[in-house]
């Protein structure tokens, strides 16, 4: 476990790019007190600006292809794409249908792939503390 | 069960009269192409009712939305993807766009109106949308709610696939409806097919259902709580909800139930212990009471509510609201009381509503819908009692026509099938509540002032993903 400055202080900025919203179900749930994620020091951060971390659920829709590509370019350095949920990691149900990509955290360059369809909140924790760990080696 | 849907021919130029007809006393449920073919649905008494009207080469559609609003989303839909030319439509932009087309918003204009934009990406675990607001000093004019940033073209990509392996995709249109989509797909291929299900089956979908209604509206007043910032309500529901989720994975392998539906039964081996459940539900439920009772007795928190985001019943009527928003304007709209299916044709079921049309009163309706929900699980968990539930039966898909509906936790979910002899889509349209209940949450704003804007569209907590597919 990452025991660096990210391991307790995560912004993150959530990118929903053609979900079932299940992923988002579960991303919720870290705020339940079961898992309570603040108490790490991990919050969703109000603009792109702010974030660490950039998390990104669904195939990439076309219609979000832009606002997404606009969202990374807007993060300052360091920081860490997480692709969340099969549909993003590039195989989930929708990568082959009509206007969707072949996963938005491949699209987006992601370092880490949470997998699950959609991944249990304790998996989404792993992937969060290995996105901390990722920063904490890339900062300078 | 059989099929009870039922359609009738009506030629372009009688249309409009026989849905002026139809309107009064049946629900709307909207209008979908297939190529030229443009069936416009109704929930009338008697079950699922089509008129069927053919388009000849050339021919445009008048549009219905023009005096039914309501129709909007649907006539934007067909024209968007089935090319239908719809003549005078009061919204002509396409409901679907690619990055580089984005439709221009609607704002209002006048002395003293400014705009705001928010989206489509937002500072929370939220769903794209494009929301333009027109300001006169704080309170909003008009808002201009662009969706669609999901739209996948997952319906034309559907046509052609094997209807029995394309369940698990069913499911994941939406997370937040899945049984009740997947049990309004099962029940359409299973009344093409003229299958009938034991009560034990029937039994387990409806507790599943109910299941999926009390996460989901546990996580809608936790939203209603976030939207008034009251943050300790949030934690507090999630906590509860969380509760529902791990039992949800217990009963299903599943925390969302994604899949426990199937054509010709339940997931096999679900539900496999009725008594752990019922008795984990009884305490859930003793402090879902507590936490509600607590939350509604906040007199802070219901200043927020009281007043906000109010629906008119007419306005209501006039967009054919559905759900516990429909439901909360004094609409009866609650499929399970009006066109019973599965097992809750074996129960005495009175709706639950509201007359207030506020945030409140969206909040404390689902507050007793959730007791509601309680009591059909404990009454279908002890009919499961001592069955052994059957695994999934085999179906012989059979062609055919079909709409089924069935009462999701935020309304009405339809699905309209269109079979081949080979078992293959031919056509497959899903209407969500969301998509209906939309255009309410604008109108819901008018008026109101600029940061209630996330608690008003909190009380209703619509899906995206259902809608834009
Ligand atoms: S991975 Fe599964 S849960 Fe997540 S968006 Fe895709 S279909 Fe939905």
């Amino acid at each position: 476990m990452s025991q660096g400055k990210f391991a307790h202080s995560l912004g993150i900025r959530h990118l929903v790019c053609g979900s079932c919203n299940g992923c988002e179900l579960e991303m919720n749930a870290l705020a339940a007190p079961q898992y309570d994620v603040s108490q790490e020091g991990w919050g969703i951060v109000a603009s792109p600006r702010h974030a660490d971390v950039i998390t990104v659920t669904g195939p990439m829709s076309d219609a979000m292809r832009h606002a997404a590509q606009l969202t990374v370019e807007a993060v300052s350095e360091p920081f860490v794409v997480v692709a969340v949920g099969d549909c993003a990691s590039g195989d989930g149900v929708w990568c082959e249908a009509g206007s969707a990509g072949p996963g938005a955290g491949r699209e987006l360059e992601a370092s880490i792939f949470v997998r699950g369809c959609p991944p249990s909140p304790d998996a989404l924790r792993e992937g969060l503390r290995a996105a901390a760990t990722l920063l904490d080696g890339r900062k300078s | 069960m059989a099929n009870n849907y039922r359609e009738r021919p009506v030629a372009l130029g009688e249309l409009r009269g026989a849905v002026d007809e139809l309107i009064s006393n049946a629900l709307p449920l909207g209008c979908y192409a297939s190529q030229r073919t443009v069936r416009t649905i109704f929930l009338s008494q008697t079950g699922p009712l089509g008129l069927r009207t053919v388009l000849g080469e050339g021919e445009k559609w008048e549009s219905l939305a023009r005096r039914y609003p309501f129709f909007s989303y649907h006539e934007r839909e067909m024209q968007a993807l089935q090319g239908i030319d719809v003549q005078s439509s009061p919204d002509e932009r396409p409901l679907y766009f690619s990055s580089d087309a984005i439709p221009e918003a609607i704002v209002a204009e006048g002395k003293g109106i400014s705009g705001v934009v928010v989206g489509p990406v937002h500072a929370g675990i939220i769903e794209p949308g494009r929301f333009t607001i027109s300001t006169g000093g704080e309170s909003v004019v008009h808002i201009d709610a662009q969706l669609s940033y999901s739209h996948r073209a997952l319906e034309p990509w559907f046509e052609g696939q094997e209807a029995l392996a394309l369940a698990p995709r069913v499911a994941r249109i939406c997370g937040n409806c899945s049984v009740a989509r997947s049990w309004g797909y099962a029940r359409a291929i299973e009344e093409l097919a003229g299958v009938d299900l034991d009560d034990g089956t029937e039994f387990a979908r409806l507790v599943l259902a109910e299941m999926e209604r009390v996460h989901v509206h546990l996580f809608d007043i936790g939203s209603i709580a976030a939207g008034a910032g009251y943050d300790r309500g949030t934690t507090a529901a999630l906590g509860l909800r969380e509760r529902i989720c791990q039992l949800n994975h217990l009963v299903s392998g599943h925390r969302l139930l994604f899949d426990s539906v199937v054509p010709g039964g339940v997931k096999a081996g679900i539900l496999a212990d009725p008594e752990i459940i019922r008795t984990t539900l009884r305490e859930l439920r003793d402090d879902v009471a507590r936490f509600c009772d607590a939350l509604l007795a906040k007199r802070s928190l219901l200043r927020r509510l009281e007043g906000a985001g109010v629906v008119e019943r007419s306005l209501a009527q006039r967009f054919a609201a559905v759900g516990p928003s429909g439901r909360a304007s004094g609409i009866a709209c609650d499929i399970r009381a009006i066109a019973p299916y599965g097992a809750y044709r074996g129960f005495a079921f009175s709706e639950e509503l509201a007359g207030g049309g506020d945030v409140y009163a969206r909040a404390e309706l689902r507050v007793r819908e959730i007791a509601r929900s309680f009591d059909f699980l404990e009454r279908g968990l002890r009919e499961l009692e001592g069955r052994r539930l059957p695994t999934p039966r085999q179906v012989e898909v059979a062609a055919g026509v079909i709409t089924t509906v069935v009462e999701g936790a935020r309304g009405a979910e339809s699905i309209s099938l269109a079979l081949s002899a080979t078992g293959r889509i031919e056509r497959l349209h899903v209407i969500s509540a969301a998509y209906r209940n939309w255009p309410l949450v604008t109108r819901a704003m008018e008026g109101n002032i600029v940061p209630d804007f996330p608690l008003v569209n909190k009380s209703f907590n619509l899906c995206y993903s259902c809608v834009d597919r």
